[in-house]
């Protein structure tokens, strides 16, 4: 029986734009739509600081963009659908590659961002994996500050509202349903529940794995606008499509600093993977040693440690100082300095490296307009899915997040104009919503802690690097296992009081857990669905890539509470496995 | 792992109390871990703010034993004192709860020293072309690392005395600005840092210098714009 929470009164909000999430998209989102009508009031709303929380901030790469000179759109694009291993929406990449030209100018030129040049004064691309052409534009190590900084600034001086430490909790349908009607949100530091209602809603709250024990997104993010979407009833798609970077700093329990990315380029500039024995493995693997692709480095990784040759955290050992522990502390600087802040001698010493959870490729279906399936909802950012298929190209993320986030800003004030007016919330859905989020106030206190390991070693050991049947089955067990005991641990002090509510992070944790429990679900039955090989994919009982030319993509939506899954074929709308857009090797590499 | 530290830790907002924990020490721990430990084990309604867990976002400042400081990227080991850490949300700032502090006044005067950039070029006109050893170039360089953090904001003596003072990240930003060829914006930036609050306000205590944990000298930074005024005005530009 439902216990009676006294909720009668909570704060109302009326807006024209409301946008989730302040990353890349959801910061472009707020000015190309002020851009677009000043006229409309505009809400732009984070679950920590504006431009603070989430990951644009944290992209160490650069921005992929194809300048001329030798490379060009069609260039990128191919690169992507390669790196994607042809499941991309290619309407969506290629607006992606195309707009990323646009934007990297606007980035430049309007918004002040002031990336590396070469001695002639132009932009300078660096070389990133997976790509034939060195396309990367960057600011040095820290090209994600200088974005988002500088994006940051441009929304502090315009006339939009901004809501700082407000989580979403719900899409709010309108009464009869068809389209939504605004969102269901706690203020965060109050505990208090605002509803705002708006005549359009972008989902940019950036997804992020961090549902495996090891994982890099900031510690913010939990699948909430994914767990959102689902629950509205939308289609996901590519779920099972997880990208692990190889080389996370393991500091032992207890430690936000554990899963956190030490860059790539060290791998690339020379250095040793070890083995518990301190010994070199990689060769074993693959001829290209710790230089082969991501994928590949991390299956390896996991491999070697699955044999149990590991270091005293269970991971394993990067070693660099083969290469001159002074020139690798000038060359990798910042992130010599982390290691040093964190007790840890990279330069000069061993330290312990696991793979780590990185990007989810998959995410709400949506056209190249960032329109949904559901009137009045639009999607960007990694919140999105089918711009990157089975694997991301380093550097495409920040320009998927900036693309179709100013994308989303210019479409949204038309979409107003033609379907002017707000709609009436469904009143049961709010009450019902509320309910949900201070269940917890209502049940005994239990081990919060003790379910998130649970959460957190069950999705690394059976939905993780390496996957096959009976691992995924097993998950899925115990995912449900997880929800059942999760809905009985509850929280202390009285729900209704709003003084136990403010602020309070464990609440927060407590419904963190249950968007993730929800994804990482949907990420196990999309991972038992394709029985093939693929990109960050891969299965153990069906190691082959499959035919190209008959690819498909997974596709999961809830449909009275249980999630239904299905495959679709993919739509080479631009070319066919085997073609290319590239003149010089046009139609010879079918074989 | 059996030894622990007492940890004394603000509970409140800007009316509260220090009150004293146990948290077992590891090998391992920044004061950031060790706050999320009180949080997860022992006081689950603590309030604090962390996001990137890597020193790139600035949300997880705190007085760390009477210092502000990025309290994820500083070990324990390095500020623990007989045992004990005594730990406050930043200073000069609104109290929201416990540990967290309300940096809008932070933001606020970073937009009133006009931080953002005013363009002088559109998306569609082809990129300014910069030499990277410019000497303009350079300058702006130097002072754009900036992550926002706050720690020299309430680390700085004149933002304490002065309600108007624009703080050192705020002037910091300008300066990179003004040494930004590609900026259309400079004569007005110039008269807001330069009026009440501005670069004169800045008594060069260069606390600012000595604890940005990006180790940026935004004292530098508003020195060069004390020159610039200087000139500005002896011209008759401002």
């Amino acid at each position: 029986m439902l216990r009676c929470i006294s909720m009668s009164k909570f704060q109302r909000i009326k807006t024209d734009i409301l946008i989730l999430g302040a990353g890349g998209a959801g910061l472009f989102a707020a000015l190309h739509a002020h851009q677009a009508n000043p006229d409309l009031d505009i809400t732009i709303c984070a679950k920590g600081l504006i431009g603070k929380s989430g990951c644009t901030r944290m992209v160490q790469g650069g921005y992929n963009v194809a300048l001329g000179n030798g490379d060009s759109i069609e260039r990128h694009f191919m690169d992507t659908i390669e790196g994607g291993k042809w499941l991309p929406d290619q309407d969506l990449a290629w607006t992606l590659v195309e707009t990323a030209v646009t934007r990297i100018h606007e980035l430049e030129n309007e918004v002040g961002c002031f990336f590396d040049r070469n001695e002639d004064g132009t932009l300078h691309g660096k070389a990133f994996a997976g790509q034939t052409f060195d396309r990367t534009v960057h600011k040095g190590d820290l090209t994600g500050i200088e974005i988002i900084n500088r994006l940051m600034e441009q929304v502090w001086a315009r006339p939009i509202n901004r809501l700082e430490e407000h989580r979403a909790i719900a899409l709010i349908q309108e009464e009869n349903g068809a389209s939504i009607a605004g969102v269901l949100m706690i203020d965060i530091r109050s505990g208090a529940f605002v509803m705002i209602e708006a005549q359009v809603v972008l989902l940019a709250t950036g997804a992020g794995p961090t549902m495996y024990r090891y994982h890099t997104p900031s510690g913010d993010k939990s699948m909430d606008g994914l767990a959102m979407a689902l629950r509205l009833g939308l289609p996901l798609r590519d779920m099972e499509m997880v990208q692990f970077h190889p080389t996370g700093v393991l500091a032992g329990i207890d430690t936000r600093m554990t899963g956190t990315i030490i860059e790539e380029g060290l791998r690339g500039a020379g250095g040793y993977l070890l083995n518990g024995n301190k010994q070199r493995f990689m060769h074993n693997y693959d001829e290209l040693a710790e230089r082969a692709t991501r994928d590949i480095v991390s299956r390896a990784m996991y491999r070697e440690m699955r044999a149990g040759r590991v270091t005293p955290e269970g991971g394993l050992y990067i070693s660099m100082a083969h290469l001159g522990p002074d020139k690798v502390a000038r060359q990798f600087k910042g992130m010599v300095e982390r290691c040093a802040d964190c007790g840890f001698d990279l330069a000069g010493g061993l330290v312990e490296v696991v793979p780590t959870a990185h990007y989810l490729m998959g995410g709400v279906i949506c056209d190249p307009t960032t329109a949904t399936e559901r009137p009045g909802l639009f999607v960007a950012g990694e919140d999105a899915g089918g711009v990157h298929g089975a694997n991301r190209l380093g550097g495409n993320g920040v320009a998927n997040s900036t693309v179709f986030g100013g994308i989303a800003g210019d479409v949204m004030p038309q979409w107003i104009a033609q379907n002017p007016g707000h709609r009436t919330p469904d009143e049961e859905h709010i009450k019902h919503e509320m309910h949900r989020a201070l269940n917890p106030f209502s049940k005994p206190t239990g081990d919060l802690n003790a379910l998130r390991d649970q959460l957190l070693q069950l999705m690394w050991d059976d939905v993780g690097i390496l996957r096959d049947r009976p691992g995924l089955e097993r998950a899925a067990d115990k995912l449900g296992q997880l929800q059942t005991d999760l809905l009985a641990t509850g929280l202390a002090g009285n729900g209704d009081d709003l003084g136990v509510r403010s602020f309070n992070l464990t609440w927060h944790e407590r419904l963190n857990l249950e968007s993730l429990i929800d994804i990482s679900l949907v990420v196990t039955r999309a991972a038992l669905k394709r029985e093939n090989s693929r990109g960050a994919h891969f299965r153990e009982d069906f190691p082959q890539a499959g035919e190209l030319d008959s690819s498909t993509f997974t596709t999961i939506r809830q449909l009275d509470g249980k999630l239904d899954v299905t495959t679709q074929p993919v739509q080479f709308t631009r070319l066919r496995p085997g073609q290319s857009l590239l003149g010089d090797n046009l139609d010879e590499k079918t074989s | 792992m059996n030894s622990s530290i007492k940890v004394t830790i603000w509970r409140g907002a800007q009316i509260g109390s220090y009150q004293s924990y146990d948290v077992p020490q590891r090998d391992n721990q920044t004061v950031l871990d060790l706050v999320s430990w009180l949080q997860r084990h022992v006081v689950p309604d603590l309030a604090y703010r962390f996001s990137c867990r890597v020193g790139v976002c600035g949300s997880c400042a705190m007085t760390v034993n009477g210092r502000p400081r990025w309290t994820c990227r500083t070990h324990v080991s390095k500020v623990v004192k007989d045992g004990t850490l005594k730990i406050g949300p930043l200073a000069n700032l609104p109290v929201i709860k416990d540990l967290a502090a309300d940096m809008s006044p932070f933001f606020d005067q970073w937009h009133r020293a006009k931080g953002s950039f005013v363009p002088s070029a559109g998306r569609h006109d082809p990129m300014a072309r910069v030499k990277p050893g410019s000497p303009r170039r350079q300058a702006a360089d130097e002072a754009i690392e900036c992550i926002n953090c706050g720690v020299c904001y309430a680390a700085c003596d004149s933002v304490r005395w002065n309600a108007d003072y624009l703080g050192p990240a705020a002037l910091n930003r300008a300066w990179t600005l003004i040494n930004d060829e590609r900026d259309g914006g400079n004569d007005a930036r110039l008269k807001a840092v330069s009026g009440l609050g501005g670069c004169q306000a800045c008594h060069s205590h260069q606390t600012c210098e000595q604890l940005c944990p990006k180790a940026l000298n935004p004292a530098k930074s508003i020195a060069g714009l004390k020159r610039r005024a200087l000139s500005a005005f002896l011209k008759g530009a401002l």
